[in-house]
């Protein structure tokens, strides 16, 4: 600790940026520089004012991009060199990061928020418990269940079978519907009093409320719609998710903060195996939320498909669509049966909304809806321009077409070449049949 | 009482795309446009306007540019628009976002009591859905987020009611004002801009808000108030087109594959 | 034989008087429009008032215009014979005591006969209203056998036949000493003569003075009145009809404190409203329209007559300065739905059919302008279309990153002035739509096999912005032609080839007004020099698409008088010449897919393309030709829709490139 220090300053160079790395993330160098040697262009794009940059590394260090590195003259590099022969390491112990890690490691646990409507729990927080269950593994730490309701108690257990260690239970009548307000405290408080280390909740409608009211107050980090998450060697959970449109992957970190929080997609998590038997411990918690605070009032919860006044085409999750290649108007309850088990709706393509078959509040495309579900089935739909523009992002096309050469299995994912008389009912059978095995 | 619309301007992501060599962000020329979920935002506050008098003020965070989005904003009717701009500002995550843009919709409450405010149910960049309901926590607004309907604005008692979207299921809401709502693409459909207000809106003030006007901790804005942060991008597996089995002789048996393929990759839930 | 002067002279300064107050008044109505200089190229000017006017060019191309040819060259020659007629009731026998005597015989001669073909015309007129009235002749507010048609032609007839009467009976009385060179007036006269009141020819010939006199007098009068208003406009119409291609509208100043568009009358130009007054009600617009005849609710003689009322109505009080005119567009007499605004093709059949050259279609767009610039009111389809063009200058709203997707499967350079000589254009439909980017590949390939110097903008190629200029949002192309024009300079480019008869007009004709003045050659001009200069050799003859028939675009023809070299294209790649269309060359029927109309949706009335496809398919044709992205897709749907047959659709481009097949 107290050895000889050496005469020769050791360089620091200057930052560059590489050209064609930057994204135009939204300044982040610009902002982490000390000495305002960052400055940007229109197009948000950083330019290095080479006499003002002292060499800190800040900005190289938060491009998440890697657009910036370090460069040495030719001196400054020899220097180093001999500097590194001299066996010269950076021993410069960072205390700030000490106290950080006593003040992260009072944080524990991994906890996955159980998203329920009516007693009824939304896939995804099962899907959560099984990742929750590899990242408590990969920090040797606990799976916590959050439970909050009204007359909810069964799904502690529940959550005990999808692999959760424990449950936190609030359960009380002003949590009968879901209003940020009450829920919010409810969270706040269990974490104020058992403080996580990684909070889940899914990327629905819900858990996005939720989640980013509750990280504002806890002030934390929280990563939105997140793809895939693992945890690194310092217990940090590296969140990775689509940006941009789903045009590019970023790996998000929340390394100075706790609890870490995120929503995870749907669908995405891979569904874990229901134990047959399993138990763990509830905690039951009274968190002192009353009624005559919340000023929030759920009037009514439609189930759509029930008393929802028209089809909502442009907001479906699936959608079944047909075009000129169905024939005849009766041959759309095919669609229909099909998007029935998908819990779906059926569009149409405009020379089908011509037709007559179909009305013009299920159309598709230039002159229709917008639309972007999670699948999109294309059944004799041969694939114009006019289609295309209005259903080209959705996550994933099924293009069901007799003639391969027609231009919508240029835009699928999957396609099947055939009659989709045939093919249509055999996926619906398909579907029924293992809905029923489950 | 005032009508508040938080905008963003976004690069157009549709036209984000990578570079297939070097595997980096080709930007070059990609146009920035107002986040398309804030012009519904927008439009329901000129809406609200129409219908009752108020006043609306467009805010936007982000660089001396995005100026642009806020003159779109006026040429649409608004009466004032507010940019949100210091380079202490830039870097920032939602957390961050959400303080400044809550700070300066505190210092407009000062003058006159903001009611309403409007953010996009989510940006078409970040895609975070975070930062409306950062500002609802942070003023104490009511949150109603993924609203498609409003059904009613009781003036006299001060309550608003709402249809909320959300997955496989609507719900029906009131709360008393202020209140903080996102909203969802089905709740109107934004007007055209008229020509004179196109041309009007060019010459209009934009006031510019830095941090010397909201006087913010420089440790809780910014890069420096962001708990998150970018560690690595990468470009995502691009699935190509594939054709399932031989729907021609064999239309049952592909059926089954595709669902078969599909529940492998749980991308049906059943 | 002198009647009663004074009676006479006063009944005629009465009607002289009264006739040119409303003249006048018409006048007055007519500068409430907005300026416009009509007089450039006056000899260009008198040469279409000769051709279209006088030589009734247009009129003898309908059915039974040989007939109104007939009426029209015997009133001018009448009109002669009806001057010294009011002037003998001042000072008889104006032309026997003046012209020599051989003059004077031979133009009674003429009058005689002429008065006989005008009779026989008129009578034919009235039993063609009657009983072989074509339905185009229907409107709203007139039909065939409307009051005001047999009025003006009886007026015509008992001008005739008074005429007769009036010199027969002169004749009769042995007063007309060259009874021999008025045959006619001679048959009257034997009869008159032969008649029970032959003793009294002396009342006869005044009775019938008087009859000509006074119907004389009351037809001019009524003239301001009715739809016959044409006799005195339609003359000067042709005269100051535009020089331009109709299709390219004016520029508009975006400055502000301007309004745009017409919102009322008075934002029309004098032009505009001397059309209205124009107007014969001949019906051959509304019949030619391809809106119209698939029960759109536009009719374009309906537009012409709605703002003829609107200003008869409006106009006083805008002159009195009242600037609250009721507004063009909306419900009510004397206004033009919004529905038949957005129906509009901008084919430019109805400027194509009238036979005095009233301008219908540019009145419509300036109709759009104010809709969509000053109200934002349009069909909520082209919200898309608008958002998407400004954001991304393609009508889908596709990345622009992808425009040069289609060069994947070839080696295709970039335009770069000196190195290359032509721009294609490829256009955003060749771009984007993918059936389209076969006819682009298609083109390409002749291009290099013909060893043209050729490249593209590539990326940096945007919309032309025809359609946001057919619709009316002006304001959008004038920043799109702004940044093309510029593009355009700034790259060298002088010779530009399009495959699209919408980007070749706009390019051509509307980038002019931009000072962009270029040679720009549509792909079908551009193969037949090719072809001709036997630059281009086809490997064989295209045989294997059966029978071909050609479509004529609207902006390729119509538009631009472009119709034999898409022929000879055919001609020399199949070695025969392609079949017609009934509806051919200036009377093409429109694909329904121009001005805009590509990106609404059809609800009313039957389908424009269906009725087109049901026409090219009645000969049975292996392959139905065209040379227009928007036709290419209009045609291939509406035979999927027919679901007919093997008929396929090609451009001929694609036609030419089967020929190059080894």
């Amino acid at each position: 600790m107290t050895e000889k220090k050496l005469t020769i300053k050791k360089p620091r160079g200057k930052a560059r940026v590489l050209e064609g790395k930057c994204i135009a993330c939204g300044a982040r160098c610009e902002s982490s520089c000390p000495v305002n040697a960052v400055e940007m262009n229109e197009a948000g794009e950083p330019t290095i004012i080479e006499n003002k940059c002292i060499g800190c590394v800040k900005c190289v260090k938060i491009c998440p991009a890697q657009a910036i590195e370090m460069f040495f003259t030719a001196e400054e590099q020899k220097l180093l060199d001999e500097l590194m022969k001299a066996g010269e390491s950076d021993d410069s112990v960072d205390e700030e990061a000490d106290t950080l890690a006593k003040l992260l490691s009072a944080y524990r646990g991994v906890w996955v928020f159980v998203e329920q409507t009516e007693g009824e729990v939304a896939k995804v927080s099962w899907e959560l418990l099984g990742k929750g269950r590899e990242l408590a593994a990969a920090l040797g730490t606990e799976l916590s269940a959050i439970v909050v309701g009204h007359n909810v108690g069964e799904l502690c257990q529940e959550s005990f079978h999808y692999g959760a260690d424990k449950a936190f239970l609030v359960d009380a009548p002003v949590f009968r519907y879901y209003r940020t307000e009450a829920y919010l405290k409810a969270v706040c408080y269990l974490i104020d009093l058992y403080k996580p280390e990684i909070i889940l909740m899914g990327a629905t409608g819900l858990g996005r409320d939720l989640a980013g009211a509750v990280a504002t107050v806890v002030g934390t980090g929280l990563t939105a719609d997140c793809t895939g998450l693992g945890v690194d060697d310092k217990r940090n959970l590296m969140q990775t998710r689509p940006a941009f449109g789903g045009n590019i992957m970023a790996t998000i970190m929340c390394d100075k903060f706790r609890p870490q929080m995120a929503t995870v997609r749907p669908h995405v998590m891979h569904m874990p195996e229901r134990k047959g038997i399993a138990s763990g411990e509830i905690i039951r918690v009274s968190c002192p939320v009353i009624e005559g605070d919340i000023l929030t009032k759920v009037l009514e919860v439609i189930k759509d498909n029930n008393g929802m006044e028209h089809v909502d085409v442009a907001g479906a999750e699936f959608i079944v669509s047909g075009g000129r290649g169905m024939m005849g108007k009766d041959n759309f309850k095919l669609l229909q049966e099909l998007a029935h088990e998908l819990g779906g709706v059926v569009g149409a393509s405009r020379s089908a909304v011509d037709a007559g078959w179909m009305s013009h509040e299920r159309q598709v495309g230039q002159t229709g809806k917008t639309v972007r579900p999670k699948i999109y089935i294309a059944c004799g739909i041969s694939g114009a321009i006019q289609h295309l523009v209005g259903m080209q992002d959705s996550d994933l096309i099924i293009a069901i077409n007799r003639d391969k050469d027609a231009p919508i299995f240029e835009v699928a994912h999957y396609g099947i070449v055939g009659d989709l008389f045939q093919v249509v009912p055999a996926l619906t059978q398909r579907v029924r049949d293992m809905k029923q095995a489950e | 009482m005032l009508v508040v619309a938080c905008i963003k301007q976004v690069p157009d992501t549709t036209q984000v795309q990578i570079d297939p060599v070097t595997n980096t962000l080709v930007r070059e020329g990609i146009p920035f446009i107002v986040n398309p979920y804030d012009t519904h935002a927008l439009e329901e506050s000129l809406r609200l306007k129409d219908k009752f008098g108020f006043r609306v003020v467009a805010m936007s965070m982000g660089p001396p540019n995005a100026e642009a989005t806020l003159r779109k904003a006026m040429a649409a009717g608004v009466d004032e628009a507010i940019l949100l701009s210091d380079r202490v500002f830039g870097g920032a995550d939602t957390l961050a976002t959400s303080n400044v843009l809550s700070a300066a919709i505190t210092r407009l409450n000062k003058t006159e009591p903001v009611g309403i405010v409007f953010c996009g149910k989510q940006t078409i960049d970040g895609d975070t859905a975070q930062v409306g309901p950062g500002i609802a926590t942070r003023l104490g607004f009511t949150q109603l987020t993924l609203v498609d309907r409003i059904i009613n604005l009781d003036l006299s008692r001060k309550v608003i009611r709402v249809r909320r979207k959300l997955e496989g299921r609507h719900e029906i809401v009131e709360a008393p004002l202020p209140v903080m709502i996102t909203v969802v693409r089905e709740l109107n459909r934004p007007r055209y801009p008229k020509v004179p207000m196109r041309l009007e809106s060019a010459n209009s003030e934009v006031k510019v808000w830095n941090n010397e006007v909201l006087k913010l901790d420089v440790n809780k804005i910014g890069l420096k108030g962001s708990p998150t942060w970018v560690s690595r991008i990468f470009s995502p597996e691009r699935e190509k087109g594939e054709i399932i089995g031989d729907g021609i002789n064999d239309p049952v048996g592909t059926a089954h594959l595709l669902v078969d393929k599909l529940r492998s990759k749980d991308l049906l839930a059943l | 034989m002198i009647p009663n002067t004074t009676l006479f002279a006063s009944l005629l300064i009465a009607s002289v008087v009264l006739f040119t107050w409303n003249c006048y008044r018409r006048y007055a109505l007519v500068s409430i429009g907005q300026a416009e200089d009509r007089s450039q190229q006056l000899g260009r000017r008198f040469r279409d008032m000769f051709v279209y006017a006088l030589a009734q060019t247009r009129v003898v191309k309908g059915s039974f215009g040989i007939n109104h040819a007939f009426i029209f060259w015997s009133f001018l020659m009448l009109l002669v014979a009806n001057v010294e007629f009011l002037i003998s009731g001042f000072v008889p026998a104006l032309f026997s005591r003046f012209l020599p005597e051989s003059v004077h015989h031979v133009l009674l001669l003429v009058f005689d006969l002429v008065s006989l073909l005008a009779l026989v015309c008129v009578v034919l007129a009235v039993v063609r209203r009657l009983f072989f009235a074509p339905a185009y002749l229907e409107t709203s507010y007139s039909s065939a056998r409307s009051r005001e048609a047999f009025l003006i032609l009886s007026f015509i007839a008992v001008l005739m036949l008074a005429y007769f009467g009036l010199h027969g009976a002169q004749i009769a009385m042995g007063r007309e000493a060259a009874g021999f060179w008025l045959p006619v007036s001679g048959v009257f006269a034997k009869a008159l003569a032969a008649s029970p009141f032959n003793s009294s020819l002396e009342a006869m010939a005044a009775g019938f003075w008087w009859i000509h006199a006074l119907v004389l007098l009351a037809f001019m009068n009524y003239l301001p009145y009715s739809k016959h208003m044409h006799i005195l406009t339609a003359i000067p119409n042709c005269f100051f009809a535009s020089l331009e291609k109709p299709n390219t509208q004016p520029r508009e100043a975006f400055e502000r404190g301007n309004t745009y568009g017409v919102e009322s009358v008075k934002d029309f130009t004098w032009k505009d409203l001397f059309d209205s007054f124009s107007c014969t009600e001949c019906g051959r617009c509304q019949n030619a329209c391809p809106a119209h005849t698939t029960d759109k609710p536009l009719n374009p003689r309906q537009v012409i007559h709605d703002i003829k009322v609107n200003l008869l109505k409006n106009g006083p009080r805008l002159q009195a300065g009242d600037t609250s005119a009721e507004k063009m567009v909306g419900e009510g007499y004397g206004r033009i739905l919004p529905e038949a605004i957005w129906a509009c093709t901008t084919c430019g059949a109805c400027l194509q059919a009238c036979p005095v050259m009233i301008e219908h279609m540019p009145k419509i767009v300036k109709l759009r302008r104010h809709l969509v610039q000053m109200e934002a009111e349009f069909p909520e389809e082209l919200l898309n279309l608008f958002e998407n063009m400004e954001q991304r200058s393609n009508p889908w709203g596709i990345a622009p990153g992808e425009r040069t997707k289609w060069t994947s499967t070839m080696d295709v350079k970039t335009f770069e002035a000196g190195k290359t000589e032509y721009l294609l254009y490829v256009g955003c439909a060749g771009a984007f739509d993918s059936r389209q980017k076969h006819v682009t590949v298609a083109l390409a390939t002749i291009l290099d096999v013909a060893g043209v110097s050729w490249g593209i903008l590539g990326k940096e190629e945007k919309c032309c912005g025809d359609s946001l200029r057919r619709l009316g949002n002006e304001f959008v192309f004038d920043r799109m032609a702004k940044d093309n024009v510029a593009l355009l300079k700034e790259k060298g480019v002088t010779k530009i080839i399009t495959q699209c008869p919408h980007c070749f007009t706009t390019l051509k004709n509307d980038y002019r007004q931009y000072g962009l003045e270029l040679e720009v050659i549509h792909h079908s001009e551009f193969l037949q020099g090719l072809l001709s200069s036997g630059t281009l050799r086809l490997n064989r003859q295209v045989s294997d698409l059966g029978a071909l028939v050609f479509h004529d675009s609207c902006y390729l023809g119509r538009h631009n008088d472009v119709y034999e070299a898409p022929r000879l294209v055919l001609a020399a790649a199949t070695g025969s010449v392609p079949g017609e269309l009934e509806r051919n060359r200036d009377n093409s029927f429109c694909c329904g897919a121009g001005g805009g109309r590509m990106w609404m949706e059809e609800h009313e009335g039957s389908r424009i393309n269906l009725n087109r496809v049901k026409e090219a398919i009645s000969s049975k044709p292996g392959t139905i030709c065209v040379s227009c992205p928007y036709c290419l897709t209009m045609f291939e749907d509406g035979l999927k829709d027919l679901q007919v047959g093997n008929t396929k659709v090609r451009d001929i481009a694609e036609v030419v490139a089967e020929g190059m097949r080894p």
